[in-house]
């Protein structure tokens, strides 16, 4: 009898054979009911002229380099872009971060101190990329050469968005409040059309101003250019806490993806990339060169994704800032809005812990 | 729609018992099957329900039974789904401050200067076109293509005529309310019974007499229900144009709310916009009473 022990091995093999699908796809599924189906990270976006949604900033390059859905790929899970505009991002991020439509959002530091304080749960993954400048423009006509010869007039600024802080540090640096003059709550588009038209003094935004400019309805005054580096506002990558907590596996994947993208832009012809880009979503090439001509910032400075003091001083002075102005109904503990670890890992496993280590 | 809304509110006109009295007779001898083989009792409690003098407080009641219910469950998250007490809490704390009763007075100032031109000038147009013929002619197509255009959707022109300050936001007003008061009053004229006319050509009136004597009287109830609608859309067109432009008033205070992620003070403005229509709705309808009384005598 030589044949039957080795016949049932034989047999035995081909049933295990013929099951391991089934026991892989098992795993699968229980993997998968840990998992959330898809992970959701809203980002501005942008119709660009081939009316295509597209999405600014380093969320563009991150979806361009594509690493990240391949990752989560592998895990079962789908990587899922939620577009908002820019006309209210404040709004709809702190919205759909309540009632649970997304996991991350590449948005604002004043809205985002004010969903912790009214209770919402959020931390800041992967700080820098966006530091945008912020203007004051006057009507073209206008003889107002500072934000002092506003005192008493009429200032579109759209409230609670990020560039309310740095307007803030604006009017504190001359000496004013903001009951020196009279804000009127328009967003962009509104703000742009009402001092075109005259029926307000003046206007605080973001590059956007530039296309005022261009179409000589106004005139900007004033930029952040050269004032501290803490006055640009601020937009970088957020969490929902109780998703870091829960899939921190996932979390450090879209952690490294921003890093990764961080570090392609700060890399050979990053920046002609990143124009490429941002010209693709429809912002005119001299608008994105101009937002940057005499910035005193330099750019890898500006990409660094670094939990570092001066990023948790602008924090503590917004909250403070929005206590005192009553945006927000109770004072904010700043420090537990961190969630550093995801950075760390990530210049640790791309061995990037040189490339911003000048500071 | 509950029967005990209608009720209270036809109390004030004195209407109610009448209205009763009519209904009641029927009631009893009413044929449906399901009701013959009911128990008594059982209807007559539905019936005393609805002749108790609160029962129009059921339809509020139950809305705020099911909002108390739905925060209790957490439907939705508490930021933005606030419960009703929270919502009282935050309402009491903007009035103390004095901030709730700006935004308000505010905006029916601004109501009321809008909807003052709009309905005035709504009731001479009206009655220009009604009695002439050859105006109707002339100013129709306009009128008629104007008026269908939404109110709110012109609000982005609007701005970047009348600039984001005070004459925009009167403008719109006006411009809601004139409109439904001017069709109201042009219709009816034009359904004027000839006889009225006729007797009046018989009386060797003067035109200015068949105006003050005849089609004055006679428009009045129509003018009012049009000038009451116009007043419930002027307000909705109001709290509109705040939301979208404003420096304060009750529509503006929701849309910085919002931004400010205060969905409670949001709350309070929704609130607040109803009872405030509702208010301004029951006193046009007593007022209307009060100018009709000559016609139930």
């Amino acid at each position: 009898m030589p044949v039957p022990p080795f016949s049932q091995r034989r047999r035995l093999v081909g049933l295990s054979a013929a099951l391991m699908p089934v026991l892989l796809s098992a795993t699968k599924v229980r993997a998968a009911e840990l998992l959330p189906s898809a992970l959701r990270i809203a980002a501005v976006s942008r119709t660009g002229p081939s009316g295509k949604t597209l999405f600014a900033g380093s969320s563009a390059l991150v979806q361009e380099q594509g690493w990240l859905a391949a990752e989560l790929g592998k895990l079962g899970v789908k990587l899922q872009w939620v577009p908002v505009t820019t006309n209210s991002v404040a709004v709809q991020v702190n919205e759909a971060f309540a009632n649970k439509s997304i996991d991350f959002a590449q948005y604002g530091d004043l809205p985002s101190i004010i969903a912790n304080a009214s209770g919402l749960r959020t931390q800041l993954v992967v700080p820098g990329g966006s530091m945008n400048n912020t203007y004051l423009v006057v009507p073209a006509d206008s003889n107002a050469r500072s934000i002092k010869d506003l005192k008493g007039k009429k200032i579109a600024l759209h409230r609670g968005r990020p560039w309310e802080f740095p307007f803030s540090r604006l009017l504190a640096a001359n000496g004013m409040t903001h009951k020196d003059v009279r804000i009127l709550n328009l967003n962009p588009q509104a703000g742009a059309s009402a001092v075109a038209s005259g029926s307000a003094d003046a206007f605080f935004t973001l590059s956007d101003a530039f296309l005022l400019e261009d179409k000589r309805v106004g005139k900007i005054i004033w930029s952040s250019k050269a004032a501290p580096q803490d006055w640009k506002m601020r937009a970088e990558l957020w969490g929902d806490s109780a998703f870091l907590q829960k899939h921190p596996r996932l979390a450090q994947l879209v952690a490294t993806a921003y890093v990764k993208a961080h570090q392609s832009v700060v890399g050979e012809n990053g920046r002609e990339n990143y124009i490429r880009h941002e010209v693709a979503a429809g912002q005119s090439r001299s608008l994105v060169e101009r937002e940057w001509e005499g910035d005193n910032t330099d750019w890898n400075t500006r990409w660094a994704p670094l939990f570092t003091p001066e990023l948790r001083a602008h924090y503590a002075a917004g909250a403070a800032y929005a206590r005192q102005a009553r945006l927000i109904g109770r004072p904010l503990d700043t420090s537990k809005l961190y969630a550093p670890q995801f950075v760390e890992q990530a210049l640790a496993q791309l061995k990037l812990q040189n490339l911003w280590a000048s500071r | 729609m509950n029967p005990g809304v209608l009720s209270a509110g036809a109390r004030g006109l004195g209407l109610a018992e009448h209205a009763r009295k009519v209904a009641q007779p029927g009631r009893p001898e009413s044929p449906a099957p399901a009701q013959a083989t009911r128990p008594r009792p059982a209807r007559s409690l539905v019936e005393r329900w609805l002749d108790w003098r609160w029962s129009a407080w059921t339809s509020p009641l139950l809305v705020l039974a099911l909002w108390v219910a739905a925060t209790e469950q957490a439907l939705a998250p508490e930021q933005i789904l606030v419960p009703p007490w929270q919502v009282l809490v935050s309402g009491w704390e903007l009035a103390e401050s004095g901030e709730l009763g700006e935004h308000v007075w505010i905006s029916l100032s601004r109501l009321l200067s809008g909807f003052g031109f709009g309905s005035v000038l709504g009731v001479a147009f009206g009655l220009a076109v009604g009695l002439s013929s050859r105006l109707d002619a002339y100013t129709a197509p306009t009128f008629q293509v104007l008026r269908q255009i939404p109110s709110v959707a012109l609000i982005p022109l609007f701005i970047l005529v009348f600039g984001i300050g005070e004459t925009f936001k009167v403008v719109i007003v006006a411009k809601a309310s004139f409109f439904i008061v001017a069709l109201a009053v042009h219709d009816a004229v034009k359904n004027l019974p000839v006889r009225y006319l006729e007797v009046a050509a018989m009386l060797r009136f003067s035109r200015l007499q068949v105006i003050r004597r005849v089609v004055l009287p006679a428009i009045v109830p129509a003018t009012l229900t049009g000038v009451r609608i116009a007043l419930g859309r002027s307000w909705m067109v109001l709290v509109g144009a705040e939301l979208l432009a404003a420096e304060d008033g009750l529509g503006q205070m929701m849309e910085m709310a919002r931004q400010m992620f205060r969905l409670d003070v949001v709350m309070v403005g929704v609130m607040l916009t109803g009872v405030i229509g509702l208010v301004l709705d029951r006193s046009f309808r007593l007022l209307e009473g009060y100018l009709m009384r000559w016609q139930r005598r």
